[in-house]
């Protein structure tokens, strides 16, 4: 009797473990995760339940949510590449990080993935800042640039150069039609590097030569850019209180009808169109002013997808990046989400267009994109503007001086740095 | 004997805290960057070089002076305060004890980013006040001259519990009865504090300075979440400094030598101190 229960509970337990092997083999799927930021992880969940159920049994996709601030992702990403073994297979990179992770040797290119054609089907804002010594290493998931918003309400056309916008913003502000003419991104962080970089552009300035390290800070065309933004303070077409403003700030004002413009990337076309909105309907976007004569610039701040080189699963890793920049994903994030897609396609098609009316502009706006200088010391030289910038604004002091100091940190600090000699 | 007594304390402190300074005092002499690729490469004194002519370190070095000086001076006055006051006997003392320790009960993050929704301008309560009142816009988290006031302020209304608690402790094992002689030889109560109260209190504020120094210079948390160094980085402090060159730079040979330079002043700072206490005699009542 014993002896028969023995021998049942063993082979029940052979027949389990037996069952339990079986399975795992076939369903053991491949494991790949992807660390984004959580408003990109949000607006992907039905698209990974949909790769997930496609892969089923291959390859299991998990998204892993990460802070919503890009500089607090960013650390989070380091600190977990620096201990070397980064729980995630691939990252949502900003386009600045890039030269950045790739000379620390943490991405694996992706030219054998990627080719010629499918780089040219992208719009033109979307094909720069994924490369980094002659390698791919990013695959854009969202396009962005930066644009100037204004009220169809208060102004018949957007303002196109310096001049018109402050005598717009100084009209409309001295008959009391609006409280602040123009709010933007003054506060001393990115934002405010990348509101600079445009009227940089737009006074036919540079911020640097990155193939030789020959910073331009200190040129007429720099300066003239400073001076024309601490112009917009001190004059009162925008408020003093944009010299902390970062975009959640300028959104606020803009959206609560207190300002004329306003500089922002394009998510923020989808909150004006919002029912608490008090400028829903009443708001157009157009580039960024420029002098005559001068290409305005639409500063890139697109996300994309990069692979870990010390990945395990690079071949799934690359297949869930496909998926989730494909263009059914792309049209399902721009209609569900108003995040922008990358592929020129897309700006045509009707559906499309029928959602938003503004596409077209976008396309525009990515036309005239320009990245941030593509260097690996991208963060310090940024730094160095915030501050001088910032303590223009909000110091006594001369765009001149700023711009000079910039000028010359931005040397001593190549130099320190060991870029240049 | 009594060094193998203590050689499990010392080891533990070997490896926590001599083994980074260590490492620390070894990388600075080298770069180790994104543009090495990550890989240390002996660089001579370079780093220090650099240092001493970096003006933003010295900048810093004096903003996160100042705040710890400052903060910590209010804190210990307004502890000395309450604690006085929470020494005494009264009705409902117990849960004001208990209040007063609140602050210090959160966590800093937590606090900062109440206190930077609290000043911003402007949207904030203190902006929204100073319309209704129909002042100007005070813009406190944007103007040099002011923010470095408002981190202080911050400061002191998260760590003042934490030196009143210390003194609280103090004043109690301070005996009753040194007070009744005290009054028997006619003493007021203000003498009693200046000749009884205070001097046997010293070890206890000598401690809770030592502390809050050492936190204060150091500070981090409050001000990368409060103001994140701005405005024009008129806030930051070195250790701010270390950490973006570090986690953001991706320099560790400097912020490794921003990080050991910061703890080489804050030692000397110490030191300094503590000279001229000697020199004053304070000392002198609790040297062995």
């Amino acid at each position: 009797m014993k002896v028969r229960r023995w021998l049942a509970t063993g082979a029940l337990a052979l027949v389990m473990s037996l069952g339990a092997l079986v399975g795992s083999a076939s369903f053991r799927a491949e494991e790949v995760s992807i660390l984004m930021p959580s408003s990109f992880t949000d607006a992907s969940a039905d698209l990974v339940k949909a790769f997930n159920h496609q892969h089923r049994g291959r390859i299991h996709l998990k998204l892993i949510r990460g802070p919503l601030n890009t500089e607090s992702i960013s650390d989070l990403a380091i600190s977990s590449l620096l201990l070397g073994d980064a729980p995630f297979d691939a990252l949502l990179m900003d386009v600045t990080w890039l030269p950045k992770y790739a000379a620390a040797g943490w991405l694996e290119p992706l030219d054998t993935w990627f080719d010629r054609r499918d780089q040219e089907q992208l719009v033109q804002g979307a094909r720069l800042g994924n490369d980094y010594d002659g390698h791919l290493y990013r695959w854009p998931l969202v396009a962005d640039v930066g644009m100037l918003y204004w009220r169809t309400d208060l102004m018949d056309q957007p303002p196109t150069t310096p001049e018109e916008l402050v005598a717009v913003a100084g009209r409309l502000v001295e008959s009391q039609a609006v409280t602040n003419g123009f709010v933007w991104q003054g506060r001393q962080y990115e934002g405010l590097s990348c509101a600079f970089l445009e009227v940089l552009k737009g006074f036919g300035g540079n911020w640097m030569d990155t193939s030789s390290y020959t910073m331009e800070l200190d040129t007429s065309a720099a300066t003239a850019a400073a001076s024309w933004l601490n112009d917009l303070i001190s004059e009162g077409v925008s408020p003093y209180a944009v010299t902390n403003y970062a975009e959640a700030e300028s959104l606020q004002a803009f959206k609560a009808g207190d300002a004329a413009m306003m500089r922002n990337w394009p998510y923020a076309w989808a909150e004006l169109q919002k029912d608490d909105s008090r400028v829903k309907g009443k708001v157009g976007i157009s580039l960024m002013v420029a002098q005559q004569g001068q290409r305005p610039g639409a500063t890139l701040g697109s996300w994309g997808l990069s692979l870990m080189r010390q990945s395990q699963h690079q071949e799934a890793a690359v297949e869930a990046i496909r998926y989730l920049t494909s263009e059914a994903a792309q049209r399902e994030r721009f209609l569900n989400n108003g995040y922008t897609p990358i592929q020129a396609e897309l700006f045509n098609d009707t559906e499309m267009l029928k959602a938003s009316p503004v596409l077209s502009d976008l396309m525009e706006a990515l036309n005239h994109a320009v990245v941030r200088p593509p260097t690996p010391l991208y963060a310090q030289l940024s730094d160095v503007v915030q501050r001088e910038l910032n303590g223009l604004f909000t110091d006594a002091g001369s765009a001149d001086e700023a711009m000079a100091t910039s000028q010359k940190l931005s040397q001593t600090l190549l130099r320190a740095t060991g870029a240049t000699p | 004997m009594t060094l193998l007594l203590a050689s499990p304390a010392l080891l533990l402190i070997a490896v926590v805290f001599g083994w980074p300074m260590l490492r620390y005092a070894w990388l600075s002499f080298h770069a180790h960057s994104v543009l090495t690729g990550l890989e240390p490469m002996a660089n001579g004194g370079a780093n220090w070089l650099r240092l001493a002519v970096d003006q933003r370190f010295w900048l810093d070095a004096g903003q996160t002076a100042r705040f710890a000086l400052i903060s910590v001076g209010l804190e210990l006055l307004l502890a000395l305060a309450i604690a006085l006051l929470l020494h005494q006997r009264w009705r409902g003392r117990g849960a004001v004890r208990a209040l007063t320790l609140l602050p210090w009960a959160l966590p800093t993050t937590m606090m900062a980013l109440g206190w930077r929704w609290i000043f911003n301008s402007p949207y904030g309560p203190i902006e929204v006040l100073a319309r209704s009142l129909g002042l100007n816009s005070l813009d406190l988290l944007s103007t040099p001259s002011i923010t470095w006031l408002v981190t202080v302020f911050a400061d002191v209304w998260k760590t003042t519990p934490f030196i009143t608690l210390i003194l609280l402790a103090g004043l109690q094992s301070i005996p009753e009865d040194l007070y009744g002689a005290f009054r028997l030889e006619g003493g007021t109560p203000v003498q009693a504090l200046r000749s009884v109260t205070l001097p046997l209190l010293l070890p206890y504020i000598l401690l809770s300075l030592l502390f809050r120094l050492a936190q204060a210079f150091g500070v981090f948390d409050l001000v990368q979440v409060l103001t994140g160094g701005g405005p024009a980085g008129s806030t930051e402090s070195i250790a701010l400094y270390a950490y973006f060159n570090g986690m953001r730079f991706l320099d560790f040979g400097y912020s490794s030598t921003v990080m050991l330079a910061g703890f080489l002043l804050l030692t000397s700072l110490i030191l300094v101190g503590t000279l001229l206490l000697k020199s004053f005699g304070v000392l002198r009542h609790i040297d062995p």
